[in-house]
C-alpha cells in the first residue's frame, strides 16, 4: 500500500506534536484523548481497554523509538489513525529498550475485511526503517510537513 | 451505555484480538510484532466473560456461533448485521436501562 493512502485515514486533528506521558499508560490514555478529541468517535474506555490487552498481548513498540498501538473494536466505524511525537520519549515496553518518542496509532472497525490496517501497518513500519526520515519526523514543524516528509520517503 | 453491554463490546473485541493472533499472527509476527502473552490475554478473557450475566454470556457465544459477531453497531438507524431497521424507540445513545437486541436477528445492539 502507498504511503499516501495511509496517510488519507488520518487528519491534522489526529496529531499531537507534543505528547507528554510519564509511562505506558499514560501515553496510552493521551494517544486515545487525542483521538476522542480529534474525531467523533465516543467510548474511550472502551478503545482504551483493547489497546491496553493489546499491549498485553506484546509491546506494539516494534521500531527505534517508535509503537504501532493497534487493534480492532466496534468504537470505530472506519480505519483511523493518530500520530502522535512524545519529545522526552516514554518507556514503551521496547525490545532494545529504548524511549518511544513516535507513535503511529491504528484503531479498525471488526468489519475491516480488506485488511486495510494490517496493510497500513505494514507500509508505515516498511517507511519507517529509514533513519534520516525518522530524524525528519521528530523535527517536523506541523502536520503538512510530517506528511511530507512521509510522502517524500 | 449499559454496564452489561460495555462488558459484552469488549468481550468481542478481545475475541477478535484472539481471532485475529491465531488466524494472522504470523503476518504480525513479520511485521516485528511479537505475541508472548497470548495465554495471559485468554485468562483475561475468561475472566471478563465471567463477569456476564450469565442469560447474556449464553446469548452472546449463540450469535457468535451463527455469526461470528454478535454485537453490532446501529448506524442510519440499522442492524448492521442484518440491515433491519431499528425502531426510533430503540434509537437513543441514552437507553441505560437494558441491552438492546435487534428484533429482526436478535444480535445485540451498540450505538457507536
Amino acid at each position: 500500500m502507498d504511503i499516501a493512502e495511509v496517510l488519507k485515514h488520518t487528519s491534522p486533528d489526529l496529531f499531537i506534536p507534543d505528547l507528554e506521558a510519564s509511562d505506558k499508560t499514560a501515553a496510552l490514555a493521551g494517544l486515545v484523548e487525542g483521538l476522542i478529541t480529534g474525531t467523533n468517535i465516543q467510548n474511550p474506555d472502551t478503545i482504551l481497554q483493547m489497546l491496553q490487552s493489546r499491549e498485553n498481548l506484546g509491546s506494539t513498540a516494534v521500531g527505534p523509538g517508535i509503537a504501532f498501538p493497534h487493534g480492532r473494536t466496534l468504537a470505530v466505524q472506519r480505519l483511523t489513525i493518530l500520530i502522535a511525537r512524545c519529545p522526552a520519549g516514554v518507556d514503551f515496553d521496547s525490545e532494545d529498550g529504548d524511549p518511544t518518542k513516535l507513535f503511529f496509532m491504528l484503531i479498525a472497525p471488526p468489519q475491516d475485511t480488506g485488511h486495510q490496517y494490517i496493510k497500513s501497518l505494514a507500509a508505515l513500519i516498511d517507511c519507517i526503517q529509514d533513519a534520516d526520515l525518522r530524524e525528519k519526523l521528530l523535527a517536523a514543524g506541523d502536520y503538512e510537513s510530517f506528511c511530507a516528509a512521509m510522502t517524500e520517503g | 451505555m449499559h454496564p452489561q453491554l460495555q462488558l459484552l463490546v469488549a468481550l468481542q473485541d478481545m475475541d477478535e484480538m484472539l481471532r485475529e493472533t491465531e488466524e494472522q499472527g504470523e503476518e504480525f509476527e513479520g511485521l516485528g510484532f511479537k505475541h508472548g502473552g497470548l495465554e495471559e490475554l485468554k485468562k483475561a478473557r475468561e475472566e471478563l466473560a465471567s463477569k456476564i450475566d450469565p442469560s447474556l454470556a449464553s446469548w452472546y457465544r449463540r450469535l457468535t456461533g451463527k455469526f461470528g459477531h454478535a454485537v453490532v453497531p446501529v448506524v442510519g438507524n440499522l442492524c448492521t448485521g442484518c440491515f433491519a431497521n431499528i425502531p426510533s424507540s430503540f434509537v437513543s445513545k441514552t437507553n441505560v436501562n437494558k441491552v438492546q437486541k435487534c428484533e429482526s436477528c436478535g444480535r445485540l445492539l451498540y450505538w457507536p
